[in-house]
Formats: structure tokens, C-alpha cells, sequence
């Protein structure tokens, strides 16, 4: 019903419409829908809320029992009324909603504009002359976005409505000939805009009727505002903006870099990029154990065990890890296996980094010169200590870069979780881009991994020079050079203690 | 391998037993045989230097006391306990059996002092406060007092080879190794370096040196070795070996190098 008077409004619903132009007919049609359901639903807390009042309302104690049973019977009726309209005593409020104005959602939020729906139904022998409505307080609104309309069974009743508002949050509406006895009266406020910080807000209703009787019907059941955020309401301003506008006048500009949907965007994206950095603290530093393991068994002296870690390795990087996570995601809940989304996401991630990790330490290792091997061997030390004291210190500085691209590439690999539904960076930006068909979201998520790679890979190239350029005393030796004969290095002074043994420096041979 | 015991290691007649006893001594990498039966007694106190050209197999020789090297076959007794035994402890023997490296092997994340620290305290388990003072002892002894706390890369090659030395003795070895110390070294740097060599055989630590340096060979050496092609050519008193060599090669080989 709505959803066909509304067109003819004069200059609301273009008002009401989000910030996002490309879903709007949806947007729109969902939020019509919404409203249509509304009444049905509304109807019931109406009732109840008129039955307490009479019920709270009795004018003497021992005559409670007799009011109780009268409203009852009240209520009864005014259940009936819906049904059979026109049996009611008084006018009775039947719906009171307003329309939600969230994109791709359900919710109504503060600081946009929506449309306040309101109906009443008039007693079969009730004539009104007035309404006065209490408007939820810091609503704004105006008399031009007020339809009144009147209904008569299905019919439309016109209504010569004389409506003002004076200023203190109330909307007179007068019929300077009382409206026709049982009618039902829509009243529609386009483009009434809660307060921002969102609420629960009620409307009261005055009734007037033609012999003057003035009723009180109390506040209507209550309308639930979503505040809106901070970044919501930057959103909203600049959308006002001339500069915007111009801006996204320009095709390429509004669909690449729409400062509004970055604003919106740039929250949401964040909660994913915190997913995302979640995944990388708990994935990588697992698959440092596991891959320095799996380093191990490689370079092991038993055959299986060698075996089995190359299997592994070979396995895991022979195979695009998009299908690694589909198999794992898919594959467990068939084995009846449920692990919960983000710890499997970790897991995965984690088993695919180890075997790329095992290489960059099996390397590192295998780099060291085998002289250091030796040295410690003929000092006495076993396999393990020399592994552990001499070994891996240096092989773990030799792999820090190589590690920290590794790291790089594992955090871009977050997004590969997308697929299977991980509420990750690139899964926001979609979800916003979904319902607005523009790419800025995309374009908010790449800066979130510039964020952290740009530095990461900054850090790593400093790491990459600083290990080969000639440690100086500054360097205190983290990124010495390997002991082997170091000509340059040498410091004469230090070294000419003077002896009479004469020494001949022989030719090699 | 035979599996002659510790017990009825064969001392050698008219005089005490020697430190180290090598016998037919063979090594191949691959099919090629470096070493081809080799027969060599150390006796404690003793310095010893081994001479030859490249290739001749004395650096292997030496590895394979320490079994840094696998013997192909062949028999090494240290003291009293066979090396080649597949069932001695290794570490135990190597406690006690310094070497020292051409490329000096020192590790590059550590100072001098934690060097000479680190094997003390993982294989002799000395206190970190007892491991610290004999390094002191034992860098000041070779005359880096005053580099302890360097890294190697901030040391000349003279200084990371005389910290080797130092790293070696902090063991207490009953012999030591020398792999042609000197070799890797700039001239003006070997002087420092066999001035130690020259101190530690004076102490009277029992030495197998590997080198080049006719000189230090003539002064120190108690008896000279002349090894080529796997096998000991000739060997004897240094006057002897030099002044008046027996072999037809040690004389080329003396020749062509002084």
C-alpha cells in the first residue's frame, strides 16, 4: 500500500534515500517491504499497551474486579476491531513504525532520514477533528513531508488536512470538517530525521473528536533508533559536499575512490584486518615450530623420517593453498570433524606456512660454513649442542629476512579465506561492495595490507643490506660475517709484535 | 676393522707410551685414496711438524685424529683409548684434543670471550664465572687482553686466529692440532700467531702441526715429518731432515720452498 503512495509524495522519498545510489531501488524496495509488514506486527503491542492503561485506570477499589472484566472485554473487542473494523469504542492507534534506512540492513538508524508511519482507526460512531501527535523528541521533520491520508475499507477518503507544527515537537493535524465517522487515518511524515546518537522513541497521540471530546492515548509501542557512528555521520556530511559531488561526479573517481564509502568502509574493513592479523600472530609463529621441525627431520640421518618431511613439503608447495583451504574446510565437517571457522583458518595457514618455512631454515642451516661444525665438534661438543649454541644462532640471523617475506606472503594469504567465508579483510570489503556494486571497499582493504607490508618489506630490505654489507663496530657483529679468512679486516698495529724468528712466507703449492 | 681393545694397544718397546699412535692409517674420498697407510707415534711434550705439498694428505691425516675425518682403516690410539673404535665416546676424546683451523672456525655471533667461554661451559660445564676467568686467563696469555669483548668480524685475522688458540687451550688439551693456522694469514699478521706456537711448545704441550713455515719448523720442531702422495716419505730430526734429507723428493721439496 505504502509502496504505492509513496512515489506520489512531494520530494520525500528522494530524501530518504542512502548514500549508496547503486543499490537504491533494492534498498528502497526492502525498506517498503519492511514497512508493509509493519502494521501486522504492531498491532498486537498496541493492544496490550491499551489494555494496561485502562486496567491502571480504575476510578474505585471495590469496583476494580467489574473494570477488570470491562477491559477485557475492552480488549477482546479491540482484537475483533482488527478483524471487523468499525466495532471499536474510540480511535485506536494500530500502527506506529518508522521505515528502516540501513543499507542492507533492517535497522533504523539516527542521522538519516526515514519515513514515520502512522495509523489510526476510528470507532464506528467516531467523527475526528483534530490529531495531535507528539513526535518523538529531536525528531526533525517538516509539514511538507506529512501526508494524511483517509481510508475507508480499502478506499481512499480525501481529506482536506490542515497540518502545522508549531515548533514544540508536536504535529497538529485538523479536519475543519470532522473526518467521516470509522475512518481509518494514515499519517505519513517523510524525510523525519532521528537524532544521530539513536534511541527508543515513542509517539503520543490527541484526539479531538467532532463533539469535542478530547482523548489522551498515551504514547504508541516504542521505535528502536540505531545511533549512528562517528564515521556514519562523516559519511552523511560529505555527502552534502559540493567538493564530493564533484568528485564523484567523475565515473572512475566515484567507483575507485568514493570518499564516502571510504569513510564507511575503513571501520568495517579494520575489524577484518584484525581478523587478519589475528590469523597471522597465532598462524605464524606456529608455523616457525613446526617448519624448524619439519627442517630437522629433513636433514635427518634416518631415511623415513627424511622421506616423510619431504613428502610433506613437497605436497603442500606443489598445491595452490586456495585448494589446501577448500579441502580443509570442505573435507573436515564430511569426516563430521567441526572446528570452529577461525581456528581452522589458523590452522591451515599455519600448515601451508611451515613448509615454505622449513625450506627458508633447512637453507639457513645448510648455509653456515661447515668449519663452524667442525670447530665445535673438536671442542667437544655433541650434535645437539652444537646445533643448538652455534648452528642455528647464526642461521636464524641468516633467515630473518627471507623469514619476514614469508611473513609478507602468509599475511596476503589471509585473504584465500575469503572463499570459505572467514570474516577477514578482503570478506568486509566485499560484503560492502556487494551492496553498493563499488570497488573503493577494495580499494580500503589494499591499503589495510600496504599498512603492514610497505614497512615489513622496508624493515627487510634495511635486514637484507645491513647483513651484507661488512658489520662495522656499530654492527656489534648481529649480522657478522662468517669466520672465514677475513683479509680485510685486519688491524696491523695491533698484530706486529716484534720477534727476532725469521719467517719466511712460503708459495703455495 | 679389528676389535683390538683398548688393553692390548701395543706400546711402543724402549720407551714410555705415546700420546697419539697412528697405524696403517688409510682414507679414501670416493676412489680416491689420500692416505695410504700411515704410521706416525706422538710422544707427550712432543712437537711434531708435518710438511709435504698440497695434497699429499697431511690435513687429513691430522682430521682423522679427532675423527673430524672417517678412516677408511687403520688404527689411532689417544693415550690409552682407541679413536677408530666405533664405540668410543668422541666428544670425550675431543675434550682433549685441541685444534686449531686454517680458517680460524671461530663463531661469529659470539665475542672472543663468550668463544672461548661456550665449549667450557657446555662440555666441561665450568660455571659461567669460572669458564669467564680462564678465558680471561687464557686471552691474555695470547695477548688479547684487551679484545675480549670484540666479535670476531671486528678482529684481523691474526687476532681471530690467535682467539682459536685461546678457544682450543681453554680445554685443557693434552694435544693440539694445529691445520695450517698460519696459512689464511697476511704476512705481516703469521708472526703473532707462531710467537703463541712457539710459547704453548716451549710449555711443553704436546703439538701435531700441519704448516708451511720452514722457519718454525727448523726452531720448534722436535722432529719433522715429510708426507706425499698418502704416504710419510721421511722423518726425523729437523737438522736431519733439512740439512741432509734422505729422500731424493723431501730434497726437491726443501729446495724449491727455501
Amino acid at each position: 500500500m505504502a509502496c504505492r503512495t509513496a512515489p506520489s509524495n512531494p520530494g520525500g522519498s528522494l530524501h530518504a534515500l542512502p548514500p549508496f545510489r547503486i543499490f537504491d531501488i533494492g534498498a528502497h524496495k526492502r525498506r517498503f517491504d519492511a514497512g508493509d509488514a509493519a502494521p501486522i506486527a504492531a498491532s498486537d503491542p498496541s493492544i496490550i499497551e491499551r489494555l494496561t492503561m485502562n486496567t491502571s485506570t480504575p476510578k474505585a477499589s471495590p469496583l476494580a474486579r467489574i473494570a477488570l472484566a470491562f477491559a477485557l472485554v475492552l480488549g477482546l473487542f479491540a482484537v475483533g476491531s482488527l478483524v471487523v473494523p468499525g466495532q471499536a469504542q474510540a480511535l485506536e492507534v494500530t500502527q506506529c513504525t518508522a521505515a528502516p534506512n540501513e543499507d542492507g540492513g533492517n535497522q533504523i538508524l539516527g542521522g538519516a532520514e526515514t519515513r514515520i508511519t502512522w495509523r489510526g482507526q476510528a470507532a464506528e460512531d467516531e467523527s475526528v477533528s483534530s490529531i495531535v501527535l507528539t513526535m518523538p523528541e529531536g525528531l526533525q521533520f517538516d509539514a511538507d513531508g506529512v501526508k494524511v491520508t483517509g481510508l475507508d475499507e480499502l478506499d481512499r477518503v480525501e481529506l482536506n488536512a490542515q497540518i502545522t507544527i508549531p515548533g514544540d515537537g508536536t504535529m497538529h493535524i485538523d479536519f475543519p470538517e470532522p473526518a467521516p465517522a470509522g475512518l481509518s487515518f494514515l499519517v505519513e511524515t517523510y524525510g523525519a530525521t532521528f537524532p544521530t546518537e539513536g534511541g527508543t522513541f515513542t509517539v503520543s497521540t490527541q484526539i479531538t473528536d467532532a463533539d469535542g471530546t478530547v482523548s489522551d492515548l498515551g504514547p504508541s509501542s516504542e521505535i528502536q533508533v540505531a545511533g549512528l557512528s562517528k564515521s556514519e555521520q562523516l559519511s552523511s556530511w560529505l555527502e552534502d559536499q559540493e567538493w564530493v559531488q564533484a568528485w564523484n561526479s567523475n565515473r572512475f573517481l566515484h567507483m575507485f575512490f568514493d570518499p564516502t564509502l571510504i569513510v564507511t568502509s575503513i571501520p568495517s574493513v579494520a575489524q577484518g584486518w584484525v581478523t587478519a592479523l589475528g590469523i597471522v600472530i597465532i598462524a605464524f609463529p606456529l608455523a616457525i615450530v613446526v617448519g624448524f621441525l619439519l627442517a630437522l627431520l629433513r636433514m635427518s640421518k634416518l631415511l623415513p623420517l627424511r622421506a616423510i618431511a619431504s613428502l610433506y613439503v613437497n605436497i603442500v608447495r606443489g598445491t595452490p593453498m586456495f585448494l589446501q583451504i577448500y579441502i580443509a574446510f570442505f573435507g573436515l565437517p564430511l569426516l563430521g570433524v567441526n572446528v570452529d571457522n577461525f581456528a581452522l583458518g589458523c590452522i591451515v595457514m599455519a600448515l601451508n606456512s611451515c613448509a615454505y618455512l622449513c625450506e627458508i631454515f633447512r637453507a639457513g642451516i645448510q648455509s653456515i660454513n661447515k668449519g663452524q661444525f667442525e670447530a665445535a665438534r673438536s671442542l667437544g661438543m655433541s650434535a645437539p649442542q652444537t646445533m643448538l649454541s652455534v648452528i642455528i644462532p647464526q642461521a636464524f640471523r641468516n633467515v630473518i629476512p627471507t623469514m619476514t617475506n614469508e611473513l609478507i606472503t602468509l599475511y596476503k594469504d589471509t585473504s584465500l579465506l575469503a572463499a570459505v567465508g572467514i570474516m577477514e579483510t578482503v570478506m568486509y570489503a566485499k560484503t560492502i561492495t556487494a551492496a553498493t556494486g563499488n570497488i573503493t571497499p577494495y580499494i580500503v582493504a589494499a591499503l589495510f595490507y600496504l599498512v603492514v607490508t610497505l614497512p615489513m618489506t622496508a624493515i627487510t630490505r634495511r635486514m637484507e643490506t645491513g647483513s651484507t654489507k661488512k658489520s662495522s663496530k656499530k654492527g656489534k657483529g648481529l649480522f657478522g660475517k662468517s669466520s672465514s679468512s677475513d683479509k680485510g679486516s685486519w688491524t696491523p698495529a695491533t698484530d706486529g709484535t716484534s720477534t727476532k724468528l725469521e719467517v719466511k712466507q712460503p708459495d703455495y703449492f | 676393522m679389528t676389535t683390538e681393545t683398548i688393553s692390548n694397544a701395543p706400546a711402543q718397546a724402549g720407551s714410555e707410551q705415546p700420546i697419539v699412535r697412528i697405524q696403517d692409517l688409510h682414507k679414501s674420498f670416493g676412489g680416491t685414496e689420500v692416505l695410504k697407510g700411515i704410521d706416525l707415534d706422538v710422544h707427550r711434550g712432543e712437537v711434531v711438524v708435518v710438511l709435504g705439498p698440497s695434497g699429499s694428505g697431511k690435513s687429513t691425516m691430522l682430521r682423522c685424529i679427532n675423527r673430524l675425518e672417517e678412516p677408511t682403516s687403520g688404527h689411532i690410539w689417544f693415550e690409552d683409548v682407541e679413536i677408530t673404535n666405533p664405540k668410543t665416546n668422541l666428544n670425550k676424546v675431543r675434550e682433549h684434543v685441541g685444534m686449531v683451523f686454517q680458517s680460524f672456525n671461530l663463531f661469529p655471533h659470539l665475542t672472543a670471550k663468550e668463544n672461548v667461554m661456550l665449549a667450557q661451559r657446555k662440555v666441561l660445564k665450568r660455571s659461567k664465572e669460572e669458564a669467564a676467568r680462564v678465558a680471561e686467563v687464557q686471552l691474555e696469555r695470547v695477548g688479547l687482553a684487551d679484545r675480549m669483548d670484540h666479535y670476531p668480524s671486528e678482529l684481523s685475522g691474526g687476532q681471530q686466529q690467535r682467539v682459536a688458540i685461546a678457544r682450543a687451550l681453554a680445554m685443557d688439551p693434552h694435544v693440539m692440532l694445529f691445520d695450517e693456522a698460519t696459512s689464511a694469514l697476511d704476512p705481516e699478521l703469521v708472526r703473532g700467531v707462531l710467537d703463541v706456537m712457539k710459547e704453548l711448545a716451549r710449555g711443553g704441550m704436546t703439538m701435531i702441526v700441519v704448516t708451511h713455515e720452514m722457519g718454525f719448523a727448523r726452531d720448534v720442531a722436535d722432529r719433522v715429518v715429510f708426507m706425499e702422495g698418502g704416504v710419510i716419505v721421511e722423518e726425523g730430526a729437523p737438522d736431519q731432515v733439512f740439512g741432509n734429507p734422505k729422500s731424493e723428493r723431501t730434497r726437491a721439496f726443501i729446495g724449491d720452498i727455501s
